[in-house]
């Protein structure tokens, strides 16, 4: 083999890791652009896997994705009301999410009779479709391709966009402005909890076609991580998704290729997209800016 | 009920074989009263994996219901939770006999098997040198060597360059199977010359996931061996067999077919059934079922003893998947719900069709390796140490 | 007036307990909808967790490293800072601790050196998130994050090669005898290590509340802006706080391993040591960040952990129920209304007073 066909294999399964990666990097970007800073989303991948594969057994792929979607934003809502409406603290509500989602995973599968993991059948998986780069991708790779263009378009060049970044920019003028504050953050963090639920519904229903109590393995944190990466910009959270599941895909690579892997630890490898991030938002490549009113409550005087 | 006489034909067989090696007394006296409860302890690996510790809930499970037990399991959520879990367990008193699936119990095992000398134990997977401990261990070795010159032999046919192996945690057990495949693998290379002349020179993709649940890790390093050219993936990690097979599924249709070539090989259980039957060409069939089901009934029988009971090739604890276990295991997979009802039919004829596309030649061979392990004309290496398997890597490097 | 004074003193108290009742009303109404009995559960998890010496011993065992952890959240909060990087920091002094273990030393001496490397191992890995956050402005909860899957990855490092036991690949090397902390209740997993805990409790009360920086940290913490204008030095505070937080988190680590039966060692997977740090968050959140409270809330959690194992045995509810509580509480308590939502329904006086 040569070195250009690795190249390929590697980059074919970074594009399935990277869809919830970005799909949930993606729904934080709409979120922290209004001001609420979601670390739960590592609890919601994980607690939608799980529905999502309820979901796809009782009633097909379909089913599956929705109920994923549909867990994301209902902690969504809730994380939207504690946090706008209530006044909570946004990262200790996060917080719990995570520990509530662990708890309730694998408490569910031991229910389910089997605590290691359930499978999805086969039949209720997502169907694969056969493209020119490679047969039998997932349609959701397309869907996670497009959603940042969409979100970027929304947020720079409709009203709505203007209206949610003042939101997040200055509440107080917003609100003076006739913006309702708490009703577009609320609203923001259903929608963008929904992005991090089919992220997680991709995992059971489609890649792997199981759930264990860590499927997650700490996505949730790594698209924190991206949104941090981009700066707030879409597109740069593609880019962001497609590097660290680069880099995850290559970490996994090392570590079964002869040759390589008693030189160059993939442990070393998978912590390199970490100090990247590090390194980026220390401002090694750029400037990154955030909402003034990130992760602080309006309350209005 | 033929399965049935089968087990007690093992059963007398291992019983002899334990009597004529241990010499330990102090086991409790036939008749002593019974509180009729047994209590499983699993480690973080969990029950689900339709593998390691499936397969000794299953055997603990036919043993209670067989003997009239109630039966008490125990889950382990992180391995602060082994002693407790244990000594909670042995401090209670209401059990008979506490066993313990999986080699990270040992030291827990230990320490409470010393605190609670009347208490009655048995591990599986690791030797625990207490009166009171019955050690059950397997020479997965042997059976290794037998799935590592299948799958060489398999790979050449099909013109493969490599096999590969996704391990688990690494731990001494895991090190027996390595060993094994490595010195199957090498047979298997010779064979093949043997046979048609040329060494197809089989490769060897392996690597140790540091995990026993994240299935997301075993289908990843089995799509890198896959692209790599790996025409078989020996499942030696419980549950991420789940994902290993997802990414052979996945390589077979992605050549548009159904049936392997590429096939993963499956372990301690038999997996065949997986992968509607045509991509699991084989097993290493590991029976824990067994080993606990012996511990119970020589507790319920008054035969109990402790020291170390060997299961090996030679009195089938260790072996390929054979058609009888086919049958037999689909309905494990129904239980499971791994598989359906529905699925029996095609998955058996799928199977054979698999199995009669591979020359009779190899299998006849696989039979050949089988037969000088029993006859222990070869002796099949292992190790137990960081510095054995390396000796062993590199007697066997498989580049 | 001095009743008052007492009544919102207790009214943090209040809260937890109220955050406790409502996280365990939430655990029995899954157990219902799952068909368990809550009562049966109930009484099941207060045996297994503080009804004999052997479940107390257990619970406080499960209680040694998180008051620490608690300890290194407190503190950050308390001087303004969201420091979720204990975690990171526990592997860190864990596998310092287990790398003196490389070393012979005579027994006493061992196991102080042992402590002190971890502590400052843990300092260590804390303090470039304070740089970043004083240097570059960069978010504290993100530098953390970050630092602590660093440390993690480092952790699958080490323990698979520099700290790897020759004879049991699953683990690293075990601590000598001679650094451990002897068991303190005879067939518990109960060590002296709980000792370390208790101090570290006191002493961050001492630092926090008797000691001019301690008082300057609550001031950022309360005020940021008042106390520039007085001319209190942010990197002073905030570098107290990480430091001083990474000292507690690292030795939770150390305490871990050199003080848990039977294996003194970590596992790869790194096993029992995995969210210690984020189980501190919860347990800081429900003790108000205060020592005193921390002490409390580590025992309940530790104990909701142990009792958590024999609720699995007799009515069978799954062990990790006990995680969904937890989660639970920690929601509960991020809600300020909380409490005023009880009030609309006559609750005791205590909550009345604002």
């Amino acid at each position: 083999m040569t070195v250009l066909d690795h190249f390929w294999g590697i980059l074919f399964i970074s594009l399935h890791a990277l869809v919830p990666i970005t799909l949930a990097a993606t729904g934080e970007v709409l979120g922290e652009t209004t001001g609420l800073f979601n670390i739960g989303l590592e609890g919601i991948i994980l607690l939608s896997a799980l529905t999502g594969a309820l979901g796809a057994e009782a009633g097909g792929w379909l089913v599956g994705l929705l109920a994923g979607i549909g867990t994301g934003m209902a902690i969504g809502l809730i994380f939207g009301l504690i946090s706008a409406y209530w006044r909570g603290d946004q990262l200790i509500v996060g917080v719990g999410v995570n520990l509530l989602a662990l708890g309730f995973v694998a408490f569910e599968l031991i229910i389910l009779g089997a605590p290691g993991f359930h499978a999805v059948p086969r039949a209720a998986q997502v169907p694969g479709i056969n493209t020119p780069i490679g047969r039998d991708l997932s349609p959701l790779i397309f869907v996670t391709l497009a959603l940042p263009f969409l979100l970027y378009y929304l947020l720079s060049r409709t009203q709505l966009g203007l209206k949610l970044k003042a939101v997040g920019e200055n509440p107080a003028a917003a609100d003076v402005a006739g913006i309702r504050v708490n009703l577009l953050r609320l609203l923001a963090a259903t929608l963008g909890a929904g992005l991090a639920g089919l992220g997680g519904a991709f995992i059971s229903v489609d890649w792997i076609g199981s759930v264990t109590k860590e499927i997650s393995a700490g996505r949730g944190f790594i698209a924190l991580a991206t949104v941090v990466f981009s700066g707030l910009n879409p597109l740069l959270v593609l880019l962001g998704g497609f590097i660290f599941g680069f880099f995850e895909s290559l970490a996994t690579w090392i570590s079964t290729f002869p040759g390589i892997k008693e030189i160059v630890p993939w442990q070393v490898v998978a912590m390199v997209p970490y100090i990247v991030t590090l390194l980026v938002v220390a401002g090694a490549i750029g400037r990154v800016r955030f909402p003034a009113a990130l992760g602080r409550p309006y309350i209005r005087e | 009920m033929k399965g049935r006489i089968r087990l007690l034909t093992l059963l007398v067989a291992v019983s002899l074989l334990v009597s004529g090696l241990a010499v330990m007394t102090g086991g409790a006296s036939a008749g002593a009263a019974l509180k009729g409860r047994v209590a499983v302890i699993l480690d973080v690996g969990g029950r689900g994996d339709l593998s390691f510790n499936d397969m000794g809930f299953k055997g603990t499970d036919e043993a209670a219901a067989d003997f009239g037990l109630q039966m008490d399991e125990i889950q382990s959520a992180s391995d602060a939770d082994y002693l407790p879990n244990t000594r909670n367990a042995a401090v209670s008193g209401k059990y008979d006999l506490i066993i313990g699936v999986g080699f990270l119990l040992t030291d827990a095992f230990n320490t409470v098997a010393a605190e609670f000398p009347n208490q009655k134990f048995a591990i599986i997977d690791s030797v625990v040198d207490q009166p009171n401990v019955m050690s059950i261990v397997f020479r997965e070795n042997e059976g290794s060597a037998l799935v590592g010159a299948l799958a060489a032999m398999v790979a050449a046919y099909y013109g493969y360059p490599k096999v590969g192996v996704v391990l688990g945690i690494e731990i001494p057990v895991l090190y027996h199977f390595e060993a094994g495949y490595r010195f199957g693998i090498a047979w298997g290379n010779k064979k093949y010359e043997q046979v048609k002349g040329t060494n197809p020179n089989i490769g060897l993709l392996w690597t140790y996931t540091g995990t026993f649940s994240d299935i997301a890790k075993g289908k990843a390093a089995s799509e890198a061996m896959l692209a790599q050219g790996a025409g078989l993936i020996y499942n030696v990690a419980g549950p991420l067999g789940i994902g290993d097979l997802e990414a052979v599924t996945e390589a077979v249709r992605a050549k548009g077919q159904e049936a392997g070539p590429p096939f993963m090989i499956g372990v301690d259980a038999n997996q065949d059934y997986l992968g509607d039957g045509h991509r699991v060409l084989a097993s290493m069939m590991k029976r824990v079922d067994r080993g606990c089901y012996k511990a119970v009934a020589d507790v319920v029988h008054g035969t109990f003893q402790g020291g170390i009971v060997s299961l090996g090739v030679i009195n089938r604890g260790i072996a390929i998947s054979r058609y009888q276990d086919l049958l037999d295991f689909i309905q494990f997979g129904i239980n499971a719900k791994a598989i359906t009802e529905a699925d029996r039919a095609k998955i058996i004829s799928n199977w054979l069709e698999m199995r009669g596309k591979i020359p009779y030649w190899i299998w006849d061979a696989v039979s050949e390796l089988e037969m000088k392990i029993v006859s222990g004309e070869i002796v099949v290496p292992t190790a137990n140490t960081v510095e054995e398997m390396q000796a062993v890597r590199a007697q066997y490097p498989l580049p | 007036m001095k009743g008052l004074a007492l009544i919102s003193r207790l009214r943090p108290f209040g809260e937890s307990l109220l955050a406790g009742l409502v996280g365990l009303a939430v655990g029995a109404i899954i157990m219902l909808i799952y068909g368990f009995d809550p009562i049966e559960a109930y009484i099941a998890l207060f045996r297994g967790s503080f009804a004999s010496l052997y479940s107390l011993s257990e619970a406080l065992a499960n209680a040694t490293p998180l008051i620490l952890t608690g300890l290194t959240f407190a503190i950050g909060l308390r001087g303004g800072l969201f420091n979720i990087g204990a975690e990171g920091q526990v592997y860190v002094g864990a596998l310092a601790a287990i790398a003196m273990s490389l070393f012979q030393l005579p027994a006493g001496l061992h196991l102080i050196a042992t402590l002190l490397v971890a502590m400052l191992a843990g300092a260590l890995w804390s303090l470039p998130a304070a740089i970043l956050k004083l240097t570059r402005g960069v978010h504290e909860v993100i530098s953390t994050i970050m630092f602590n899957w660093i440390a993690h990855f480092l952790a699958y490092y080490l323990i698979a090669n520099i700290l790897v036991d020759p004879r049991r690949a699953e683990k690293t090397i075990s601590i000598l005898p001679s650094a451990r902390f002897p068991i303190l209740v005879p067939r518990t997993s109960l060590s002296y290590g709980i000792l370390v805990s208790l101090f570290c409790a006191g002493l961050v009360l001492f630092l926090l509340w008797y000691t001019t920086i301690g008082f300057e940290v609550r001031a950022m913490g309360f005020n940021p802006a008042a106390c520039r204008y007085a001319g209190i030095k942010r990197w002073r505070t905030a570098l107290f706080a990480f430091v001083i937080g990474g000292f507690t988190a690292g030795l939770a680590g150390a305490v871990h391993v050199m003080g848990r039966p039977p294996s003194y060692a970590i596992f790869s997977g790194l096993g029992g040591l995995l969210n210690l740090g984020f189980d501190g968050l919860g347990v800081a959140m429900i003790g108000r960040n205060h020592p005193f409270g921390i002490v409390l809330a580590a025992i309940f959690f530790g104990g909701l952990m142990s009792g958590g194992r024999l609720m699995q045995i007799s009515p069978g509810v799954p062990l990790e129920l006990i995680r969904v509580v937890e989660g639970v509480i920690i929601i509960a308590l991020a809600i300020p209304e909380l409490v005023r939502l009880f009030r609309l329904f006559k609750w005791p006086l205590i909550w009345r007073r604002t």
